[in-house]
């Protein structure tokens, strides 16, 4: 595990990922210390610019919008980082599953993973949140992971099935070893750069569809996330009045954090594919080559 | 031709899927199904529309099996009920008025989107680790890494509400009869510029790095040496030899991610009050409409898979090996 993350952070893209993911870590975490007001207070007049006493302004209630801002994190990180948790699981456990097992077991999934890829996630979401009611973050995360495992079951199950060829699977099968010895111990740790390139895509996928959902007013408008904010604004039609700041704050938080995340995956991938690492050339070779 | 066969039977079974996870859902949750389900209609439908809606899902006084049946009929049939908040309009009728608004979005969007970043996919590839490369290839990744829900807000703000250069919202400019003449379309054209500019921002690094990456792999190959050692001018390796090939699974994500466009373009629309799908959808979860909700589903499942068979078609011309 070690070598991994060290491996990891000395690729410049993933380091810097990494940084901006922690950072939001921490500031989530430390919340009450940081937030300059508690989250609900009404703590300016409505829609107050952005000032040195508010730095993101005030939203449409008087609340700090800075404030939100950091708390909102909180939610939005642990639905998007328990929704991701889901994905993975489902997707790793019918991945392998499939690919190690093969015949029957991986025709059944494999139809079961297709169709589910094939079927569109937000449309289906939307049928699910609607049906059960205002739906709390909790709630939320959990039907993100259920639909849109989908991916990375297909790709765990190809990496499964070239892997299953290898001399050292064949090797812990002769010796006797059971099934979901050979899944845990042979199988797993080789498909850990797939699996973790995977948990953090699903984990930027579930932080942007739990902001989507709630600005569709699926969410729960009691609770505080980057989500719920955007929903706020809009219904305040904070954009057409000019309060900018409302909406910039949340949707910055979600940019930024999906960069920092997507830069992790770039990282990932450079690691696994060396071929894909755009390696900057010396000068000096350059020169000669060109000439 | 079995190639085909296959893909239609899957495309069968997973409408079918959908279908029932329709039927099921109400029926599996607390509470009376047909009360979840109409609960908002009250007042609004009269009795006998009410009776006609009932029958449309399968809430008859038969068994289970016997009311899947009558639901899987009506959805074969086409009826997907009524439409509560549009009431007196069917879902069907409240749907297709708003289809052809979305699919212009996401056509519009998912082709420029295909074109802008497969070259620049080639083009990041041919250079690999050139200055394009390498800040080119990751601002794309982290562009995409963007809500469509952020740009398009940011877009409203900048260019509708704050520079006034283009329409805040709807198709149309107000003062103009729908109608095929040059002033309308035009002012359709000019209504579509933020909201399929949105919409391509989000897609545009997805192309980018699966047509980067696949190009990568193949200029590795024997045949593009070959090329090479034989003299062939740099643009026709780079777009006939290696581009073409790398384009193939360009493709299949093309038909893949057209879930996710459909999705974004939910978004971008109710951002744009554009009236698509996404903007109609919109008013049928604030007014709880449930045959509105489930109707979305199946029509969007069924774009779904019209996009995965066109690119079936599209693979089986392209790729010799499955017409075998």
């Amino acid at each position: 595990m070690r070598t991994i993350l060290k491996t990891l952070l000395r690729n410049r893209k993933a380091a810097f990922g990494a940084a901006i993911v922690g950072l939001f870590l921490a500031l989530a975490a430390a919340a009450p210390l940081l937030a300059p007001y508690a989250p609900n207070q009404r703590a300016a007049k409505p829609h107050e610019p952005p000032s040195t006493e508010h730095v993101l302004g005030s939203t449409r209630m008087g609340r700090d919008v800075l404030s939100q801002t950091i708390h909102g994190g909180r939610t939005s990180l642990l639905v998007g980082f328990a929704a991701g948790l889901i994905v993975t699981v489902i997707g790793v456990g019918i991945g392998v599953t499939a690919g190690y097992f093969g015949g029957r077991v991986d025709e059944a999934l494999n139809l079961l993973t297709n169709i589910s890829l094939v079927i569109p996630n937000l449309p289906l979401m939307l049928v699910l949140a609607a049906f059960l009611g205002q739906t709390s973050p909790f709630v939320i995360a959990a039907i993100i992971g259920l639909t849109s495992w989908g991916w990375g079951a297909r790709v765990v199950r190809a990496q499964t099935l070239s892997l299953r060829q290898r001399d050292y699977v064949l090797a812990a099968e002769l010796l006797g070893e059971p099934a979901w010895r050979v899944i845990t111990i042979e199988l797993v740790p080789n498909l850990i750069s797939i699996i973790g390139f995977n948990f953090i895509g699903s984990v930027l996928y579930a932080v942007i569809t739990e902001a989507t959902l709630e600005f569709l007013g699926l969410g729960d408008p009691m609770a505080l996330s980057w989500g719920t904010m955007l929903y706020h604004a809009q219904t305040t039609s904070a954009l057409r009045v000019g309060a900018w700041w409302e909406v910039v704050a949340p949707s910055l938080a979600l940019a930024i954090f999906g960069s920092g995340l997507s830069l992790i995956n770039f990282g990932i991938d450079e690691i696994a594919n060396p071929r894909l690492r755009s390696l900057r050339i010396p000068k000096a070779l350059r020169a000669a080559f060109a000439k | 031709m079995a190639f085909l066969l296959r893909r239609i039977a899957f495309y069968v079974a997973a409408f079918l899927v959908a279908a029932t996870f329709n039927f099921l859902l109400p029926r599996l949750l607390p509470g009376d199904p047909v009360e979840t389900m109409f609960a908002q209609s009250g007042t609004a439908l009269p009795p006998e529309s009410m009776a006609a809606l009932r029958a449309t899902f399968g809430f008859i006084d038969q068994p289970l099996p016997l009311q899947y049946g009558r639901y899987l009929a009506s959805v074969f049939t086409w009826d997907l009920g009524l439409s509560i908040k549009f009431h007196p309009l069917t879902v069907n009728e409240v749907l297709w008025r708003a289809l052809p608004w979305t699919l212009l979005l996401v056509l519009t969007s998912s082709l420029i989107a295909f074109s802008v970043g497969s070259l620049a996919g080639v083009a990041a590839a041919w250079r690999r680790g050139g200055r394009f490369d390498s800040f080119g290839a990751p601002a794309a990744l982290m562009m995409q890494a963007v809500p469509p829900l952020v740009t398009s807000l940011v877009a409203l703000y900048v260019f509708a509400i704050e520079f006034k250069i283009l329409p805040t919202g709807f198709a149309w400019g107000a003062e103009l009869d729908p109608g095929w003449n040059f002033a309308f379309m035009a002012s359709v054209a000019q209504h579509a510029i933020l909201p399929v500019t949105t919409l391509a921002l989000a897609q545009i690094g997805g192309y980018l790095i699966t047509m980067r990456n696949s190009m990568i792999n193949l200029l590795g190959e024997d045949y593009i040496v070959l090329g090479t050692a034989k003299g062939l001018g740099d643009a026709r390796l780079r777009f006939a030899y290696a581009g073409l090939n790398a384009l193939l699974p360009a493709m299949t994500s093309f038909a893949m991610t057209l879930g996710a466009v459909f999705g974004g373009s939910l978004i971008t629309e109710i951002v744009f009050n554009y009236p698509g799908l996404g903007y109609t959808l919109f008013q049928g979860i604030a007014a709880r409409d449930y045959p509105l909700i489930q109707g979305q589903l199946l029509i969007m499942t069924l774009a779904m898979l019209g996009a995965n068979f066109i690119a079936d078609l599209l693979t089986l011309a392209l790729d010799p090996r499955l017409r075998a």
